[in-house]
């Protein structure tokens, strides 16, 4: 191992510079390990595919992105030979990451969506606040409304075709007008064509991925290395957040033989495990709070087709109740949800930053 | 507390109609006339007795809701019970609301105001009475009822909010239509979106009313909800959808078809950010004006303005991620300039969106320095051993120049771009020593400028390194002098490098030309004009023949020589071309005449002059004219 890579140096102290490299790259499979057992570890329940908890998720991404890059820059004299399979190598893992700016754009209007969700949920809570007078039948309608319209947002894409051909607005039917307010919300996808998929980009994310063996010199086990990560990351926001054509057939599997393998398949499986529960076979997307607000409206939307006027005390408990879960739901959304944003730019401009930086140095 | 007599009383003294519901329609009243319809007054016996609130007109009625609203603030005893003339107001209002469902809003604007108005009115019962949070059950059932058509009656104005908002998108499709033959398309440009001022008035006063009801949220969802749908529907027609937007699939597209993309992208953006946008932005003032509103307008415009134009942001991107050449430089700075006009428009937004647009920006901006950078490295790597025949132009002085003629054009924004650039390198390395250039202002100040400089610095480098090639001194000379005219001519040609470079950097390369020029006179002239020098011809104070024959055959000699070599020569300058023969000729002419002319004689012997005397003056002068030309000439004797 020692004489190849004293063949790719072009440096006269081979030998340190070896120990160096060697220590390099293997810090860095010690810090994705630790980082992958931290949010493996911190999955338990509620946490997982909450918004804070992918948040981490992302966080994590950046600091191993980082230290990629700063492995990738130390060995540009290595790379920068157009011929050598490094190169490749290299070059390779930044047109795969350019897939992943794709799914970034997706899962803005995912969020866009939940946004949409969000104010629904808002209306239901004004409506159906009691610290005035008692809750009349006006607000409940309106309330029924509201939640009308957000069950029909939140259906999964396959359904939600079955039911625009059903749906038809009584009233002055004009052509804007056949929707409902949930479907209209669902037909402003802005930023991917109507063609694109987001199963597929992870498929051509996760295709021709080699795994290096065990003792590949040079940079093919960071770049296997970073490759996952990415391709984990992409996978579980498409998960999480509703996009065009979500699935989560694509295989992921890393073999044992890596540090961090542990950690991520097992999060991997998690999350696997709660796709296929009954409650969340059929929902747009695994995010904690979308099933909880799911769960809350539902709840809701049941409990207001039970009620007669006049409302007896016990009825308007039960509201009370759980209009109060309701705004625990809403006000986690609202407060998480502009960040977690913000963090998935930043995931986009860091890939971008990367590959430009790298590309510049490559040629 | 409201007596319940005072109403008994207005219902008596004034005078009532029947069927006061119906005539709404037709009645001209407002809030502040009070006079009535003659043709549609019926004053009925039964209306005159008891139970008359029924009978009240809309507008005696809501002025007793009026009454009775101030009497909620003012009164301190808890309302017990809802005054007459005010209880059957709900079903009033819900008599209205379901005749506005079947004939909506937005064609009578006295009957749409007072639907409103009545709207407003039950919407602030209702909210006052939930604030008091009676226990009485009257008021409680009135309640209930009031709120029930309080819904019904917002909803109904919710349903009427965005079907007039997305009527707009017909009327623009059927002007498009219309207009598709006129010529003046200049109006319609101007009208984005084509409201009507009526239905400005409508659309602010029902989002008036659902905002005073409490329904906020459903008024922004609605309206967002439908500026969307016509934005999007703008773009759509404008080619948008054509775009390829996907960052994979931009990497794919060869340039050629991509610089297509590239151009409608620029307009479309060009017209968001000089109309749409600007139309938009009206829009939302125009039904939200009120300073109260001021919070929700801005949170809708800027949702609306990033949900938009994100996108144009994600076309950037990535192109600016496709692979650099220097054929991209010019587009790049066109997207450039094209998101500086955008950052404009949505200048009311939040930070997070022009932050976005700026990032946006400034990669296209070092995607465009590192270009810049690339034809430094084209320069720096032009190391032919060949040397270009004939001394002309250098094909790569001609694509440096053309190059840097071009991206003049965009000085400014390319001056922006490298400041950006300068600014980030500094923080990096340390500050270069600066030059001295004390009477050039432009090269201090402007980023670009020295950017320009270091390109010709190298070009002139790289030339000089060339010229070097030639074995011939004179033949350099004239490379050197073809170039730095070429040079010189490209940059006078253009107001804009000229400034750029500054006057004493002109004049320092007119200079050159000039000692260029001498070098070339004394490397090829200098001996030919000694040869007919005076001195050492005399031998005792007599012409020595033998000298003097030596003299004309050397003359012979040099001249064919030149005239053979330097016919091939090439000066691409038509004027330089003529000044250097001009000053050859001004040089060796007179010189030669006059050496004609003192010695012909002396060898005028008749039979060999020929074999001497090859030259006329005359001669000379169509010699010379054969220079430069980059002919092989023809070396046979000329007869005048």
């Amino acid at each position: 191992m020692l004489l190849s890579f004293r063949r790719d140096q072009v440096d006269s102290n081979a030998a340190s510079h070896n120990n160096n490299m060697e220590a390099e790259l293997d810090s860095f499979q010690r810090q994705v390990a630790e980082k992958f057992t931290d949010l493996n570890a911190s999955s338990s329940g509620d946490d997982l595919l909450s918004l804070e908890w992918i948040g981490k998720l992302l966080d994590s991404f950046l600091c191993c992105q980082e230290e990629f890059r700063a492995i990738v820059f130390n060995h540009r004299s290595q790379i920068s030979a157009s011929s050598s399979p490094t190169n490749r190598l290299v070059s390779d893992y930044f047109e795969r990451s350019i897939k992943a700016l794709d799914v970034c754009n997706a899962i803005r209007d995912g969020v866009e969506q939940i946004r949409q969700w969000q104010k629904l949920s808002d209306i239901v809570i004004s409506a159906l606040d009691s610290r005035r007078a008692n809750v009349g039948e006006g607000q409940l309608r309106r309330a029924k409304k509201a939640l009308v319209d957000l069950a029909i947002g939140m259906l999964d894409e396959k359904d939600s075709t079955r039911l625009a051909h059903r749906n038809r607005s009584f009233g002055r039917a004009k052509d804007g007008h056949n929707r409902s307010m949930g479907q209209h919300l669902r037909s402003l996808s802005w930023s991917v064509s109507r063609s694109w998929s987001a199963s597929k980009q992870l498929q051509a994310l996760a295709s021709n991925l080699t795994t290096p063996r065990q003792n590949d010199v040079g940079l093919a086990v960071p770049v296997y290395t970073m490759t996952s990560v990415l391709l984990f990351v992409m996978w579980v926001l498409v998960a999480a957040i509703p996009c065009q054509d979500r699935g989560l057939q694509v295989s992921f599997f890393v073999p044992r033989q890596f540090r961090w393998a542990a950690p991520v398949m097992s999060l991997h499986d998690k999350i696997v495990e709660e796709s296929k529960r009954r409650d969340r076979k059929n929902c747009c997307g695994l995010l904690k709070e979308i099933g909880r607000i799911e769960k809350s409206s539902r709840v809701m939307n049941e409990l207001i087709d039970s009620i007669h006027f006049p409302m007896s005390e016990e009825k308007e408990s039960e509201v009370k109740q759980r209009v109060e879960e309701l705004v625990e739901v809403h006000e986690a959304l609202k407060n998480g949800l502009d960040p977690f944003e913000r963090k998935v730019r930043e995931v986009f401009h860091r890939i971008v930053r990367s590959r430009t930086e790298s590309l510049d140095s490559l040629c | 507390m409201e007596k319940p007599g005072d109403h008994a009383t207005e219902s008596e003294t004034l005078p009532h109609k029947s069927n006061d519901l119906e005539n709404t329609n037709h009645s001209h009243e407002s809030e502040h006339q009070s006079h009535n319809n003659d043709s549609t007054e019926k004053a009925t016996p039964e209306s005159e007795s008891e139970s008359e609130s029924s009978q009240l007109s809309l507008t005696q009625v809501m002025e007793a809701v009026d009454d009775f609203i101030q009497s909620l603030s003012s009164s301190t005893d808890p309302l017990q019970e809802i005054p007459p003339a005010v209880e059957p107001f709900p079903e009033t209002v819900d008599s209205l609301v379901s005749k506005m469902e079947s004939s909506g809003l937005g064609r009578d604007e006295t009957e749409d105001s007072a639907f409103i108005d009545a709207v407003n009115r039950i919407s602030i019962s209702v909210m006052r009475l939930r604030e008091l949070n009676l226990d009485s059950t009257p008021v409680s059932s009135w309640l209930n009822r009031a709120s029930s058509v309080q819904h019904h009656a917002v909803s109904l104005l919710d349903e009427e909010f965005r079907h007039l908002l997305d009527r707009s998108i017909e009327n623009n499709n059927k002007k498009k239509n219309d207009h598709d033959e006129s010529d003046n398309n200049d109006e319609r440009e101007d009208a984005f979106p084509d409201f009507p001022p009526e239905s400005i008035a409508t659309l602010k006063k029902i989002a008036g009313a659902m905002i005073s009801a409490g329904y906020e949220t459903e008024c922004c969802m609605s309206y967002e909800t439908s500026r969307r749908h016509a934005f999007k529907e703008e773009l759509s027609g404008m080619g948008y959808e054509g775009i390829v937007n996907n960052v994979e699939d931009v990497q794919r597209i060869p340039w050629e078809s991509l610089q297509g993309e590239i151009a409608s992208w620029i307009s479309i953006v060009r017209r968001c950010s000089s109309v749409l946008l600007p139309g938009e932005i009206s829009l939302c003032n125009a039904v939200l004006p009120e300073q109260d509103h001021a919070k929700i307008r801005k949170r809708l415009l800027t949702g609306f303005l990033s949900t938009v134009t994100i996108r144009f942001l994600d076309f950037s991107g990535a192109v600016v991620l496709t692979k650099r050449s220097s054929e991209k430089l010019f587009k790049f700075l066109d997207m450039y300039e094209t998101l500086r006009e955008l950052a404009l428009a949505v200048e009311q937004s939040d930070s997070d969106l022009i932050h976005e647009i700026k990032l946006a920006q400034t990669r296209l901006g070092e995607a465009a320095v590192t270009i810049f950078g690339e034809l430094e490295n084209s320069i720096k790597t032009d190391i032919g051993r060949t040397p270009v025949p004939s001394g002309a132009v250098h094909p790569l002085t001609r694509y440096t120049m053309n190059y840097l003629k071009y991206a003049c054009e965009y000085k400014d924004t390319l001056d922006q771009v490298f400041q950006h650039y300068e600014k980030a390198e500094s923080d990096q390395t340390e500050p270069e020593p600066e030059n001295q250039r004390e009477d050039d202002e432009e090269y201090k100040t402007s980023a670009f400028a020295r950017q320009m400089i270091r390109v010709m610095e190298l070009l002139d480098a790289n030339l000089e390194i060339k010229s070097a090639l030639y074995r011939d001194p004179s033949l350099r000379s004239i490379f050197l002098m073809n170039n730095g005219r070429y040079i010189l001519q490209k940059i006078k040609g253009s107001t804009e490098i000229r400034d750029l470079m500054g006057q004493a950097w002109t004049r320092k390369r007119s200079t050159e030309l000039r000692q260029y020029h001498k070098s070339y006179q004394r490397e090829t002239w200098g001996k030919v004009l000694q040869c007919m020098n005076q001195e050492g011809l005399q031998v005792n104070g007599k012409v020595s023949k033998t000298a003097l024959k030596e003299r004309f055959k050397i003359f012979n000699n040099m001249f064919d020589e030149i005239h053979k070599t330097q016919s091939t020569w090439i000066v691409n300058d038509e004027q330089m071309q003529s000044e250097l023969r001009v000053s050859i000729a001004a040089l060796v002419i007179p010189a030669y005449r006059s050496f004609f002319g003192r010695y012909k004689q002396h060898i005028d012997s008749g039979r060999h002059t020929d074999k001497y005397v090859k030259y006329q003056p005359e001669d000379i002068e169509s010699v010379i004219d054969d220079l430069f030309d980059g002919n092989p000439a023809s070396m046979g004797r000329k007869r005048t």
